[in-house]
């Protein structure tokens, strides 16, 4: 079984596994032919095993392999990597499979084809959404912002799809198959004074004529209330329809809304990155038109400064006179804007109906003058915003959003204003229609009309309202008064064709046409026909027309987007009465999303001020939903509040629209649910019903709200530990250097530690303080813990057998471990040294080392002396070059400790809190050793350092720690010794080399795939060369442990970092190995991206005691000889600690 | 495994010229011994594969890292990031940040995100950030 831990992770992501493995799979076939298909799900696992000889083994193999294979994907391999993984992964489940059950093959087999197959069909499938490669051309070319646009024109053709076939299906093909024919009856034959014009364009174009009798508007629809042989209820389906079309929106707006915002549930609002957003997730890799590349990086440009303005802002207040004054003003100016254009909207609505009334043949404009306002109002006050805009002087961003809100403020107030014409003109149709129904009825009827008059007054004009006063008072005083109005009133249009539906319809449908006008003509002109000017004029013009004045034109995200949300608008307002304005909406989508790819192809730029909207965002929807609502008041006020028209429409000679459902419950229901819907809509049900739902709606929303509280609540929580957790991390990483243990216990007996030892080191060497001032003291403190073995060691072998936390700390007896071993069985076990000699009580070896201590800093030379004697025993062959060494030890160590301080004051911000502290001390720890051997201790020196920074970065040891080697070694380059310089060489140029072509993904895994193996083998290679240590040390000494080294190299990509090659013992190795593997296998599993570094610190922790444990054992295997060595092992455990 | 004698050499990316980081992509994903960053077709799939929308944003995040990390030393750190502002801004005059603004950028990104204050972003840092982004998933993508 290979890296246990990678499984975890496999098993948390099910859902994703299949697709993936899909890909991977696909991917993987390219090379491996010859592999016929086989199972990879792992549902059909779930049988009983087959009996091979350890089926239980056989089948958690394969049940392995095969979630190594589904997760392939999610790992961070090369590709080289991943095939080779899979490929193994596949041969083993192939294997191992057929002896499990020869059924689940041929399963495996249908299961792989049916995978294929569904894969072939939505690759057919993608084929044919529409404009796809379209879509994705833009994107690739403009990025995703861009694209967003024409993803939602996409979505919204969508629904205009769907709500065409809801009333072309259920209203228009049903009156055409099976309605009276056209002329039969009165509302669907063109009156004779109107015949001769009905087919001039300028009547076609005003929608009248043919086309105003046409299914297009409501007023063709008969009233029958059944029609054709099947008895088929046109007037019910045509209110339901009506009804459905507002329903169905409103339901896919909300489920698209849910949906997405499911998907941005993850980003938390709250946690706001402004800079490095702005700085990592700037560049949109879709990005491939360079002039697109261009206005992106102006963007980027833009926004960064923005930021930093903006923060330099914060910092120093400023005068706001000036800038609030001109915002009054920028305000007023939208005001008056706003309301000049709601202003002449209403004129105009008002003035083309008197000219309608004064006026037997109307213009081409006076026809057309409403929809062209309301269109030139909505292109041009867009524009005239932007320039109020500039003189706000917000920051881009709000200046964006002022901008929409403004914008849609005003499309809003445009329709509002135009349906309220509207409306007010179809209350004077009512109005007369009803007059004209008194006058036709006379008095019989009149209390009917007149019950219904009165309702209206409050939103008559003064006309009209004279007019209803007339009318109220004409069936009580005179007839002959209202008929001389009506006939006044209505002289124009005999009231016998009034309909203010198909009135209403037709305005919509008008608009809509127009805009789609304007918006052609503005794309072919402001897009088009610029852009042709500046690419063209450009050469032979007095300024730079590119970059200066009229430039290309940009493509504006937002108000397109608002646009749209306009259109669809418009078209939900007249839907109810023009039951083919979706129909005509769709067309006019299918136009505009080809007109707008091309000239944003062609001739557009990316707007500079990129609004970002990704699809995950809500706003454009939301923007929608808005919209939907504010255009479905009107239409449900017209139907609730207006009487339909006599004369035309389904609904004629009803009281209200809706009257169509009770009527047609009464009459075509049994008795037994027309009682039913009585007691229902009666108020003894309909009352606590409400009062249920009030009730049902408070709780929903309290229990949303105790939700929303705890759901924060938890957030904050996860922030908490999650920060909690990346310090103790760090804490921990840099527990393994010798700092910042997290535990309470372990500092006080550290602290304790190095108070007792710092007197010691006062007792023991007197004379040092005076040389190195204040790093002295503490450097003799660590020193000095030397002599306090027996103390300090036994006080940290309790906390170290104790807890888990301070299993943590043990590892840092392996990084330690090695420093000792390598001062030590060099020094010790073969010279048989008085000092050294493996006694049983420690403390009796240690006074002696104690007193070389003291005895050799004085004078450089006894130090190098006892060096002398030392190494002597082992190494005639080198000894000259000890020699040299050691005499330039004392020099070197002045100099680092000259140094040292500097060096780390610089590195200072590098590390964390207690640092600084840290790295002192394991200077000094350092001494300790080096005193036996120069040449260790400058050894140790490196190798402190490069482990040191490792841990920083927790989640990548190798590749950190392989760079942090370079700096420090440059710091100590001073060092004179040519071996030393060597060794550097050879570190830097392994550091080099295992540098670059393989960093991070490369790493981790080769680890991964080899634990068994490797703790083997490793046990092996230490115990091996722990031997010929003993027996030939002077080979070590001179360069053969390069070759060591090098064979560790090779066989390990990941021990590369561990470049003090030299009397590195293996124990060290091993350990430091089986370290970062659990590193890395750690990181493997946290690459779940759902796990959060949560688990992944906890996993560290974990695998790192398992790892601890078979190192500490080897580590007593080999020192079976000398009690000291294991006695020093805890002593670096408390130095390195410290 | 075939295929591994096709190269591809880094300026075959006609259409990704306009990107700023189209030399450390091919470094990133080159696994070219001689260090001319060329591509095999194995890395040309991989790269893909990372830029596809398939791809977890732990992944994309993950090579996004190394793709800011110029230096390749498994962390950002102010001299990254300087460079990665500079490819960003590119290389006109009145484009590029001065030293103040420089300075201050990198000292408010760190602040953001660098939660152990080692003065450098690390790779889990790097992750929390992007992953709190609402569209570098749907912007760290490449289509063909």
């Amino acid at each position: 079984m290979e890296a246990a831990p990678g499984t975890a992770a496999a098993a948390a992501k099910p859902a994703k596994s299949c697709k993936k493995y899909r890909m991977g799979k696909r991917h993987a076939n390219i090379y491996t032919y010859q592999e016929p298909p086989h199972s990879n799900s792992d549902e059909d696992i779930s049988e009983e095993k087959a009996d091979s000889q350890d089926p239980e083994q056989v089948f958690q193999n394969i049940q392995y392999q095969k979630e190594v294979m589904s997760n392939i994907r999610c790992r961070p391999w090369p590709m080289r990597q991943k095939l080779r993984v899979l490929r193994q992964a596949k041969e083993i489940v192939l294997k191992y499979e057929g002896r499990l059950t020869r059924t689940r093959g041929y399963q495996a087999a249908g299961a792989e084809l049916w995978r294929k197959f569904l894969r072939l069909a939505y690759n057919f499938v993608v084929l044919f959404i529409p404009w796809e490669m379209r879509i994705k051309k833009i994107e690739s070319h403009f990025g995703s912002g861009v694209a967003s646009y024409f993803i939602f024109l996409r979505w919204l053709f969508g629904i205009n799809i769907v709500l065409t076939i809801m009333t072309g299906a259920f209203v228009v093909l049903p009156e055409l198959l099976a309605g009276a024919p056209f002329g039969s009856t009165v509302s669907k034959t063109i009156r004779q004074e109107d015949l001769k014009t009905a087919q001039d364009l300028d009547t076609i174009w005003s929608l009248g004529g043919y086309l105003q009798y046409s299914v297009l508007f409501y007023g063709y629809y008969g009233s029958d209330r059944k029609i054709g042989k099947a008895g088929y209820r046109l007037p019910l389906a045509y209110f339901l329809v009506g009804m459905a079309v507002f329903a169905y929106s409103f339901i896919i707006l909300l489920k698209k809304m849910a949906k997405n915002s499911r998907m941005s549930l993850a980003s938390a609002s709250d946690e706001n990155y402004t800079f490095c957003w702005r700085l990592f997730c700037a560049w949109d890799y879709l990005i491939g038109n360079p002039e697109a590349a261009e206005s992106k990086a102006a963007a980027i440009v833009n926004s960064i400064r923005e930021a930093i303005l903006e923060e330099q802002e914060k910092k120093k207040s400023k005068n706001l006179a000036v800038t609030i004054s001109l915002r009054i003003i920028a305000n007023i100016l939208v005001l008056l804007s706003l309301t000049g254009s709601i202003y002449i909207i209403y004129f105009v609505v008002d003035r083309s109906q008197k000219l309608e009334n004064n006026k037997r043949e109307l213009t081409l404009w006076e026809k057309n003058e409403v929809s062209v306002v309301v269109s030139l109002i909505t292109m041009i006050a867009p524009s005239a915003f932007e320039l109020v805009a500039a003189l706000e002087m917000y920051h881009p961003r709000t200046t964006l959003r002022f901008q929409l809100a403004r914008v849609l403020v005003l499309y809003l107030g445009n329709l509002y204003s135009l349906i309220i014409a509207l409306l007010d003109k179809v209350n004077s149709m009512s109005v007369t229609n009803s007059i004209y129904s008194i006058y036709q009825v006379s008095n019989n009827s009149t209390p009917s009309s007149a019950t219904g008059t009165p309702a209206k007054e409050d939103t008559l004009s003064a006309t009209i309202s004279d007019a209803q006063m007339n009318s109220s008072e004409s069936h009580a005083q005179s007839l002959p008064t209202a008929g001389s109005l009506v006939n006044n009133t209505a002289s124009s249009n005999s009231a016998q064709n009034q309909c203010w539906e198909t009135y209403v319809g037709q305005e919509m449908l008008k608009l809509s046409i127009i805009d789609m006008i304007f918006t052609v003509a503005s794309i072919l002109l402001i897009d088009f026909f610029r852009g042709l000017c500046v690419r063209y004029l450009s050469d032979c013009w007095c300024w730079d027309l590119e970059s200066k004045f009229p430039e290309y034109g940009e493509f504006k995200i937002a108000e397109n987007v608002l646009h749209l949300v306009y259109n669809q608008g418009m078209i939900w307002m007249g839907a109810f009465f023009s039951p083919c304005l979706p129909a005509f909406n769709v067309l006019k989508l299918i136009g505009l999303m080809y007109l707008r790819s091309w000239a944003v192809l062609t001739c557009n730029v990316p707007h500079q001020q990129v609004f970002r909207a990704s699809r995950s965002n809500n706003f454009y929807l939301a923007m929608l939903l808005f919209m939907l609502f504010l255009c479905m008041l009107p239409t449900i006020f017209a139907i609730a509040r207006y009487k339909p028209s006599l004369s035309c429409g389904p609904f004629s000679g009803q009281e209200k629209i809706y009257d169509i459902v009770s009527e047609t419950i009464q009459n075509d229901f049994p008795a037994w649910f027309n009682s039913v819907i009585a007691y229902i809509s009666s108020p003894v049900v309909v009352l606590p019903a409400l009062l249920l739902l009030f009730m049902l709606i408070y709780y929903l929303q309290s229990i949303a709200r105790s939700l929303k509280f705890t759901n924060n609540q938890l957030r904050m929580k996860i922030q908490a530990e999650r920060t909690e957790d990346k310090k103790k991390v760090v804490q921990m990483a840099v527990g393994q250097n010798l700092v910042d243990i997290p535990d309470d216990q372990i500092m006080s007996d550290f602290t304790q530690n190095s108070e007792g030892t710092r007197f010691q080191s006062l007792d023991g060497s007197d004379k040092r303080p005076d040389k190195d001032g204040g790093l002295i003291s503490q450097e003799s403190s660590v020193r000095a813990s030397t002599p306090r073995k027996n103390g300090s060691v036994l006080n940290f072998e309790s906390p170290v057998s104790k807890g888990t936390r301070i299993q943590t700390i043990s590892q840092t007896v392996p990084h330690a471990v090695p420093s000792t071993d390598v001062a030590r069985p060099v020094n010790t076990t073969p010279t048989t040294s008085a000092s050294l000699t493996p006694a049983p009580s420690v403390s009796s070896a240690q006074k002696p080392r104690n007193d070389h201590t003291t005895n050799r800093y004085p004078s450089v030379v006894h130090g190098s002396a006892s060096e002398l004697c030392k190494t002597k025993p082992y190494t005639p062959v080198t000894f000259k070059k000890r020699i040299g060494d050691v005499h330039s030890e004392p020099l070197f160590r002045k100099s680092i400790r000259q140094v040292n301080p500097d060096a780390f004051g610089a590195g200072a911000p590098v590390f964390v809190g207690r640092r600084p502290h840290a790295t002192r001390y394991f200077i000094v720890n350092e001494n300790e050793p080096r005193k036996k051997s120069a040449r260790s201790t400058s050894r140790l020196q490196r190798q402190f350092r490069i482990e040191e920074p490792e841990d920083i970065v927790e989640l990548y040891p190798c590749n950190v720690r392989r760079y942090v080697v370079q700096t420090p070694q440059c710091m100590y380059s001073p060092h004179p010794s040519e071996d030393e310089e060597d060794e550097e060489a050879l570190g830097r140029h392994y550091v080099k080399r295992s540098h670059r072509p393989r960093s991070l993904s490369d790493l981790r895994p080769a680890p991964r795939f080899y634990i068994g193996d490797r703790a083997d083998g490793h046990v092996l290679t230490s115990k091996v060369h722990y031997k010929s240590w003993d027996d030939g040390f002077e080979l070590d000494l001179d360069r053969p442990p390069y070759a060591y080294k090098k064979v560790h190299l090779k066989n390990v990509e990941a021990d590369q970092h561990y470049l003090e090659p030299q009397v590195k013992p293996k124990t060290k190795h091993m350990l430091e190995q089986s370290l970062t593997e659990s590193d890395s296998v750690s990181i493997e599993s946290s690459s779940d991206p759902q796990n959060s570094s949560n688990d992944q610190y906890i996993q560290v922790i974990h695998s790192k005691e398992k790892y601890l444990k078979p190192g500490t054992k080897l580590t007593k295997k080999k020192s079976n000889t000398n009690i000291e060595l294991n006695m020093s092992e805890p002593n670096e455990l408390v130095c390195s600690n410290v | 495994m075939g295929g591994s004698s096709s190269l591809l050499p880094q300026e075959a990316l006609g259409e990704y010229q306009a990107n700023p980081f189209q030399h450390r992509i091919c470094h990133v994903f080159s696994t070219s011994e001689d260090g001319d960053d060329s591509m095999s077709f194995e890395d040309f799939l991989d790269m893909l594969s990372v830029f596809s929308d398939a791809a977890t944003s732990d992944i994309k995040s993950r090579y996004a890292f190394r793709i800011f990390d110029f230096d390749d030393d498994g962390v950002l750190d102010g001299k990254d990031l300087e460079k990665l502002v500079n490819c960003l801004t590119g290389q006109g005059e009145e484009a590029r940040l001065s030293s103040i603004e420089m300075e201050q950028l990198i000292r408010n990104v760190l602040e953001e995100s660098d939660i152990d204050k080692d003065g450098t972003i690390n790779l889990s840092e790097f992750q929390h950030v992007i992953s709190r982004s609402p569209d570098f998933v749907s912007s760290f993508k490449i289509v063909l």
